[in-house]
């Protein structure tokens, strides 16, 4: 806005009117008053940018009136008009705040210049105001938008499921969340700007801490790690926790430390091992039982079948039913066996043998029974391999029993066009392992089966597998310190690959 | 005229079992390890009763019993389902069979699960087919 409305006042109308007809001319607007008790009122009421007034006046003069205006509004501009050189008036007025000063006889452009000063004056001051206020403003918001952000923050550090503490440069505590005082069991009054990591941290975890602190030249967030932190009063904490080291200007000012509390996590952990271990003995001892069950059948079937033939002397009963009697007999043997193999720790006896020859040797045992099923069985023998140091037991069993189940996934497969094929393979692999891989191309295993087949009992096989034999084999490989893979698709096969650790032979016993 | 009876059972021990029950209570027995033999040799043998395991490799009973009870020849022949396996588990797989294929076989109306003794057997077999 710019300063446009001017008051004048003189006790002389004569000039009042000169001057206002004057600067009407060069574009202000006018209110006059011809004394300084009606300047006073016409200010009021018209409220004019300027004043120009006479200093000498019968009843108020021009210094009472600069003083009462200024009173009123301190912001207003009065010009004096003076006729006498008076210093002392002149003085006064400066003190009462006039603005400037022009003598008698009022000369236009003398006036155009104080008033251009006071407008000046006025823009001026309506910058600086706006700006004031306009920074005003601003503080207020930046005051308001870091109290937020800080209440923001404690609220965050309050109700963080983290347990979090702060310590400035002098390990002094500047935050303690209530999270943590429930971990380490201290009133946050008694610990803020109270204790330092000493007296707060046992002082294994304080170490710790500290060490990171030092170790950290910069500001740095370092990775999660699981721990147990004894408390002061005695319990034991499973955490994760993390540090910040802080650093400001390259100087280290504290550090804050975070913890999460996994002692629900550890115990719903503990419990879930706890019912699969259930759930792994239940599924034992039903497959168990239903293992026995097929074998009962067996007797029960055999004995019924030797009655007949001993009641008609008919040799040919007698001999199928002893039969099914001994062939029942030696499932309770090998399910035995298989139990107690399982059941025991053993050591590989290790000697100098031919994995190559076990493999022709199986291979020569399951020639005929493979033939009679329709399945075709190869083999593929890297000659390399020779004489290793290794238990020739361990790798027949286990070999046996991988073959076995490579020629019943041919057997149990539903696909009747395809033709069925067991391969046996041995290699040297990149690791120095000697290996055994048996793939066929029968019926594969399904998800459910590939996740349960290593469990003890549970058998794919129906009443006719004991749902040892893989645990059996895996845990001899394992005794072995070989390791045992598998491939397998539904409906398309499966690879079973050993590899064990190659020692070559023995050959102190040569020299 | 002595009847003929279909064992389809891959476990050699249940075979002779049910075989020697059949022949001594003046059934003529027939034989066959899996489904697909136990198909070939219904349709071959036209026997009058079947006597069928569920486990079985190459067709299972259970889908041997779908291919009986669908096929308007076969359906007639009454058959016996003798199992390991629970009459609950052997329903439900059939249950997906049916909805698998389509349509909806009858249950089985005789359901045993071994272990049998040779008494139930035959009384089975007598309901069936006398």
């Amino acid at each position: 806005m710019s300063a446009n409305k001017i008051l004048i006042v003189d006790d002389e109308e004569i000039i009042v009117k000169l001057l206002s007809m004057s600067l009407r001319s060069d574009g202000y607007e006018t209110v006059t008053a011809n004394s300084g008790e009606q300047g006073l009122e016409v200010f009021n009421s018209e409220s004019p940018d300027i004043v120009v007034t006479d200093i000498k006046m019968p009843g108020m003069g021009g210094l009472e009136l600069l003083k009462k205006i200024k009173e009123i509004d301190p912001e207003k501009e009065v010009i004096i008009v003076t006729g006498h050189g008076d210093i002392d008036s002149t003085i006064t007025a400066l003190q009462y705040g006039a603005s400037d000063f022009i003598n008698k006889p009022v000369r236009d452009e003398a006036l155009a210049i104080a008033l251009e000063r006071a407008k000046a004056k006025i823009a001026i001051r309506e910058k600086l105001k706006e700006y004031t206020e306009n920074l005003e403003i601003k503080v207020a918001e930046a005051t308001e938008e870091i109290r937020r952000k800080s209440n923001f923050q404690r609220l965050l550090i309050k109700s963080s499921h983290d347990a979090i503490v702060a310590f400035d440069h002098d390990w002094k505590v500047v935050v303690y969340n209530p999270e943590a005082g429930k971990m380490f069991g201290e009133a946050a009054a008694d610990v803020i700007n109270k204790m330092t990591i000493d007296d707060l941290y046992t002082p294994k975890i304080a170490k710790i801490f500290k060490n990171l602190a030092q170790k950290e030249k910069q500001q740095n967030t370092l990775p999660w790690k699981e721990n147990i932190i004894n408390t002061k009063d005695g319990r034991k904490i499973p955490v994760k926790y993390t540090s910040n080291v802080l650093y400001k200007t390259g100087e280290f000012v504290g550090t804050v430390n975070f913890f999460q509390d996994l002692t629900e996590i550890k115990r719903l952990e503990k419990e879930l091992v706890q019912s699969e271990r259930l759930a792994a003995v239940g599924q034992t001892v039903s497959g168990l039982a239903h293992y026995v069950k097929n074998i009962l059948i067996g007797l029960k079937g055999g004995s019924y079948v030797v009655d007949v033939g001993i009641a008609k002397n008919d040799t040919e009963k007698l001999k199928t039913g002893w039969k099914t009697i001994k062939r029942n007999i030696k499932r309770i043997g090998d399910l035995t066996q298989d139990l107690l193999t399982y059941s025991k720790q053993r050591e590989p006896e290790f000697e100098n043998c031919v994995p190559n020859d076990i493999v022709n040797e199986i291979i020569e045992l399951l020639k005929d029974f493979v033939a009679s099923k329709g399945i075709s069985i190869s083999k593929e023998l890297d000659t390399g391999i020779g004489e290793v140091l290794a238990d020739p037991k361990t790798i027949h069993n286990s070999l046996l029993n991988i073959i076995n189940n490579a020629i019943d996934a041919c057997i149990d497969d539903e696909d009747i066009s395809k033709k069925h094929e067991v391969k046996v393979k041995t290699y040297m692999d990149k690791n120095n392992y000697f290996c055994f891989e048996v793939t066929d191309n029968g019926c594969g295993m399904d998800e459910d089966t590939q996740k349960q087949m290593f469990n003890p009992m549970f058998s794919s096989k129906g009443g006719k597998g004991t749902g040892l034999g893989l645990l059996v084999t895996g845990k001899l490989i394992e005794e072995h310190k070989g390791v045992i893979e598998i491939k397998t698709s539904p409906g398309e096969g499966s690879t079973f690959t050993i590899r064990l650790p190659y020692e070559k032979e023995n050959t102190a016993d040569i020299n | 005229m002595s009847k003929k009876v279909l064992v389809v059972d891959d476990d050699q021990d249940v075979r002779s079992f049910v075989v020697t029950v059949l022949e001594e209570n003046q059934y003529i027995p027939l034989v066959a390890q899996d489904g697909v033999e136990g198909l070939e040799m219904i349709e071959k043998e036209h026997p009058d009763l079947v006597i069928l395991d569920v486990l079985m490799p190459r067709g299972s009973g259970i889908r041997l019993y779908h291919k009986l009870k669908t096929d308007e020849t076969l359906e007639k022949i009454p058959v016996i389902m003798f199992t390991g396996i629970a009459l609950r588990s052997f329903l439900k797989s059939q249950k997906v069979l049916d909805e698998f294929k389509g349509g909806e076989v009858p249950k089985p109306d005789i359901y045993l699960e071994k272990p049998v003794e040779p008494e139930e057997l035959l009384a089975a077999i007598k309901k069936k087919i006398g």
